[in-house]
């Protein structure tokens, strides 16, 4: 559970509620002041983003604002599009279905809008998720793009249908011969349920119409195609359709630079190919021609360093993936690292890492927003600050690759959905509840410690937030009796 | 005969006169060519230089590995190597006093595959998999893993068991910083303060390059906390010749004041976790913890006046020699405690033997700033962790900590430094820094709670840990801010060596 992933149900309740139950947005909203990273178009300097019921309406240098509109002072402030989580399992309860093949499934169902990770989102200035199923599975459900806050599902979606997750990759306990036959025998039971399907749908029409069957089977079939619609097709095999017909992306994962080439086959056989984007891992790196040739674009892992011992020298290879990849001329998307213990769990951070190591600083600004957008097909709608696009809006209090910046707030549809100001739980784990911050300037640094003392005395307050944690994960609840036994 | 042999000697002897002198020519040479009697400047925009001070646009000197003098406009002498990097910054070798070093190497491939990762897949199989990665087991008996320890979370693709480091019971052949069978503690005793933690440092170990790519140049190699009293820690430098790396063979003797969470070795733990066996040791809880502390400090005072020590917990003699050496100040102690009750504890056992020590990692630190500030305590904090990974996460103590503790530290006057423990991905012990400005430090505090107030707790502020004329030139030249992250050590000096080039 993430320390960071602060407010508890109790807070989260009655945020929520007073987001439902509060006067309604203002129509009109306008940031003003503010220097603006519109990441699609060029730095504006003292800019204006105008947002009407929740769409960018004009961004620029001299946009008049309105007389009714809600103006956000955001002088000294920096404006950019929210982050996108390109791929995450993390809001579901179950990151997997004990079905290899279960194109069936949709995360909306598992999906849980109290989870931590959400508020954590939110907090960390990602306002779009791509929740999609884990890597351990031959064809997965389909995923979601969810916004971190709100109620229920419905209230959370973006869009819903974006994309099944495959794996060329060997399900847990499973080989590579196994995962291939299986992905195979989906697509061939897919092409024989559908064969089936035609022309028993031709012969329904003779019967309606009243004639005798008048050609051989492989001429029913074809005709049979055409009359085939929809609500015809069983759950199982709908969504393959979908696949195929280009309405639902293919997220495939590539565990290892030997997965690519099959993922890459499947992909063309099947005619997914366009709407493709491999989530690798491991080695995939070494695959990077290929993915480049193809065409396809890339999640790149969350542990962007790839670390491997020579096997005969023993030597020590270090290999920074996105530099193989921006080398390659494929477009990336990154994820946060949930396995770091901090800064590599917030997506600037890790943008910032390819700053570091040579990547151009608009790449790994483009590959936290308007990459993941299009490759989730949402290149319309998020990513950018661009007229007609969602209003999803951070301000900053400087540069997004600067780790010091903080998130001073956040807009969804251009509805206020974060402040740092009323954000509890992370002043109590930065022990600041006591000190009077002054506002965009974040908690107050070491040199004027003389207004430190007050908070040595307030210790005592944080049983009842733990209480909460542990009452939101069983799992850990466990496992701290039996530590503590 | 007799003269034959003679001139065979004395040719024998003048060869080997010859061969001396032109060794130690070469030697000399050796010497002027490299690192003893060169010149360096490096010339950057920022020199920071570890006390919490910054000179812009400043030059740093270094002849024959020392610093010679540093400035913002200081002469380059004729025939001094110039080091120049636009936009970049220069700060003292950073210092972790507290360095936890792998038993294995995690980037082995070959060891992964064969060794842990095959084990996993057996217990895997064993005890069924719930798609989660994570399963219950219960291998009390196990005979991989002796101490019959209760696995409540096992991560399959993490490797490692949290609560016994299961795989690790498995011999290693290779290892990247500690060579060692099983445990880093000795375990014939509770009370090993007579063992040397140098005697199982690997100095080729990886640990070193990862640590030294990261801009950190010294370390205190710590020995893990599974003994009651544990062995004295060893200060190695991270690079340069292997025979000139360790700075102080015989450091600091290492307590811990709890059960130890973090490092499973087959110590004082299991009365915090799973069952108490015959195969498990004493003490099995925090009042036996304390009773061993005070039975070892009171034996060495006896046995210091040569009276007889004797009864069940009895530490080795040679154990007690050094406690007595702890007991007048000869040796510095430190004690390793993160729950707030076990810092009360450590701070009651100083008192009642007049210890005085080094508080580490001290992750409930917030709840006793007080205790603390009244105590004049001298404090290893960290890691920093918004949310702690491996076996810490387990530690409820963990999950409790404050991203403001260390500030809150500093803000009370307690002198503390940080150290990043395990953590040494590229940049650890810089990012511990970074996230000590995250919560509200100054960047010239949070610099100097890696360079110099470490090297003052460890008593080396004389050689190490500031830039400053006539000190060891451990130099990190970073290509930007050093706690930005969009920047990285470019080039790292140990003694005026440069050890690691990314330029």
């Amino acid at each position: 559970m993430n320390r960071l992933g602060i407010i508890g149900c109790v807070a989260t309740a009655a945020f929520c509620a007073s987001t439902a139950n509060a006067a309604p947005p203002p129509e009109r909203v306008a940031f003003t002041g503010g220097t603006i990273l519109p990441i699609v178009g060029d730095r504006i300097e003292n800019g204006t983003v105008l947002v009407e019921r929740g769409v960018i309406v004009a961004i620029g240098g001299e946009v008049e604002i309105p007389y009714d509109a809600f103006e956000v002072d955001c002088t000294g402030l920096v404006i950019m599009p929210g982050m996108i989580h390109p791929h995450s399992s993390d809001g579901l309860d179950v990151a997997n279905e004990a079905l290899p093949v279960a194109p069936f499934l949709d995360v909306g169902d598992a999906l849980d809008p109290s989870a931590l990770f959400f508020e954590n989102a939110l907090r960390e200035g990602i306002t779009s998720v791509h929740v999609i199923q884990a890597n351990n599975t031959v064809i997965g459900g389909v995923s979601r793009v969810v916004h971190p806050i709100g109620l229920s599902v419905s209230e959370m979606t973006a869009r819903a249908d974006v994309a099944l997750k495959l794996s060329t990759s060997p399900r847990r306990g499973s080989d590579r011969m196994v995962q291939m036959a299986q992905l195979r025998e989906a697509f061939l039971a897919l092409d024989d349920a559908i064969a089936k399907l035609a022309e028993a749908k031709y012969e329904e029409k003779l019967k309606e119409d009243e004639k005798p069957m008048d050609v051989g089977p492989a001429e029913a079939r074809e005709r049979g195609m055409a009359l085939l619609e929809d609500r015809d097709y069983d759950e199982l095999h709908l969504n393959l359709v979908r696949l195929r017909r280009g309405e639902l992306g293919a997220w495939i994962y590539a565990g290892a630079a030997m997965d690519v080439a099959p993922a890459l086959r499947v992909a063309r056989d099947q005619g997914f190919h366009e709407q493709t984007v491999l989530v690798i891992d491991g080695d995939a790196h070494l695959a990077a021609r290929e993915i480049a040739d193809a065409g396809v674009r890339v999640v790149l892992p969350s542990q962007l360093f790839h670390r491997e011992r020579d096997p005969i020298s023993g030597e020590l290879i270090e290999t920074f993936v996105p530099t193989v990849f921006h080398e390659a001329g494929v477009t990336f998307a990154l994820q946060p690292n949930p396995s770091d213990s901090f800064a590599e769990r917030f997506l600037n951070y890790q943008a910032a890492l390819l700053v570091r190591h040579g990547v151009p600083r608009q790449v790994a600004l483009e590959s936290i927003t308007i990459n993941p957008a299009t490759m989730m097909g949402m290149g319309d709608r998020v990513g950018s600050l661009e007229v007609g696009k969602d209003a999803n809006i951070l301000v900053l209090s400087g540069d997004p690759l600067d780790f010091n910046t903080r998130v001073e707030s956040v807009y969804i549809d251009g509805a206020l959905a974060y402040e740092r100001e009323s954000d509890t739980r992370l002043q109590e784990l930065l022990r600041l509840q006591r000190r009077q911050d002054n506002g965009a300037s974040g908690p107050a640094r070491s040199n004027n410690s003389n207004n430190s003392n007050s908070n040595n005395n307030n210790n005592n307050n944080n049983d009842d937030s733990d209480d909460n944690d542990r009452a939101r994960n069983g799992r850990n609840d466990a496992n701290n009796r039996s530590n503590q036994e | 005969m007799n003269l034959r042999h003679q001139i065979r000697r004395f040719g024998a002897a003048l060869a080997c006169v010859a061969g001396a002198m032109l060794a130690t020519d070469a030697h000399a040479q050796g010497q002027n060519r490299g690192d003893r009697e060169q010149t360096i400047a490096i010339k950057a925009d920022t020199v920071h230089l570890g006390n919490g001070e910054t000179i812009e646009n400043g030059v740093v000197l270094i002849v024959g590995g020392k610093i010679a003098g540093v400035g913002p406009g200081l002469a380059i002498p004729r025939g001094a190597t110039v080091i120049e990097v636009e936009r970049s910054s220069v700060t003292p070798g950073l210092i972790d006093a507290y360095a936890r070093l792998e038993r294995v190497d995690p980037f082995d491939a070959a060891r992964r595959e064969s060794g842990r990762g095959r084990l996993a897949e057996i217990v895997r199989r064993m005890h069924g998999d719930h798609e989660t990665g994570a399963f219950a087991c219960t291998c009390t008996g196990f005979d991989l893993c002796p101490a019959g320890h209760m696995h409540f979370e096992y991560e399959v693709d993490g490797v490692t068991c949290p609560l016994c480091a299961f795989p690790n019971h498995m011999p290693m052949e290779a290892a990247s910083g500690l060579v060692s069978t099983a445990s880093l503690t000795e375990s014939s005793s509770e009370v090993v303060a007579h063992t040397s933690v140098l005697d199982s440092i690997n100095l080729r170990g990886a640990d070193f390059d990862r640590l030294a790519g990261g801009g950190v140049t010294t370390v205190f190699v710590s020995p893990d906390s599974a003994a009651v009293i544990g062995p004295r820690g060893a200060i190695v430098r991270t690079g340069g010749p292997v025979r000139g790396r360790v700075v102080e063979e015989q450091s600091a003797v290492q307590a811990a004041m709890n059960s130890d969470t973090f490092r499973f070795g087959p110590g004082n733990n299991p009365p915090f976790r799973g069952f108490v066996t015959n195969q498990t040791r004493r003490p099995n809880t925090r009042m036996g913890v304390t009773w061993v502390f005070r039975k070892a400090f009171y034996d060495s005072a006896r046995h210091a006046e040569g009276l007889p020590v004797s009864g069940a917990d009895t530490a080795p003699l040679a154990a007690l020699d050094v406690l007595h050496r702890v007991r007048v100040g000869e040796v510095p102690l430190r004690v390793h405690a993160r729950q707030k009750n076990d810092i009360e504890s450590a701070f009651r056992m100083g008192r009642e033997f007049g210890l005085s020590f080094t508080l580490l990692e001290a992750t409930e630190a917030y709840e006793l700033i007080d205790l603390l500030k009244d105590a004049d305590a001298t404090v290893v904090f960290g890691p920093i962790e918004a949310d702690p990974t491996g076996p810490r996460r387990f530690t409820p103590e963990a999950r409790r900590g404050r991203l403001g503790t260390f500030r809150e530290l500093l803000d009370a006057g307690v002198r503390t430094a940080l150290t990043a423990q395990d953590l040494r991905d590229e940049n650890g012990l810089a990012r511990q820094a970074m996230y000590a400005v995250w919560s509200g430090v100054s960047p010239g505090d949070a610099l100097r709670a890696v360079t110099l107030t470490p090297a003052e707790i460890l008593g080396i502020d004389d050689r190490v840990g500031s830039i400053e004329a006539g000190k060891d030139a451990d130099l990190v030249v970073w290509s930007g801010e050093p706690l930005d992250p969009t920047s990285r050590p470019l080039l790292v000096l140990i003694n005026g060596r440069v050890e690691v080039d990314r330029r």
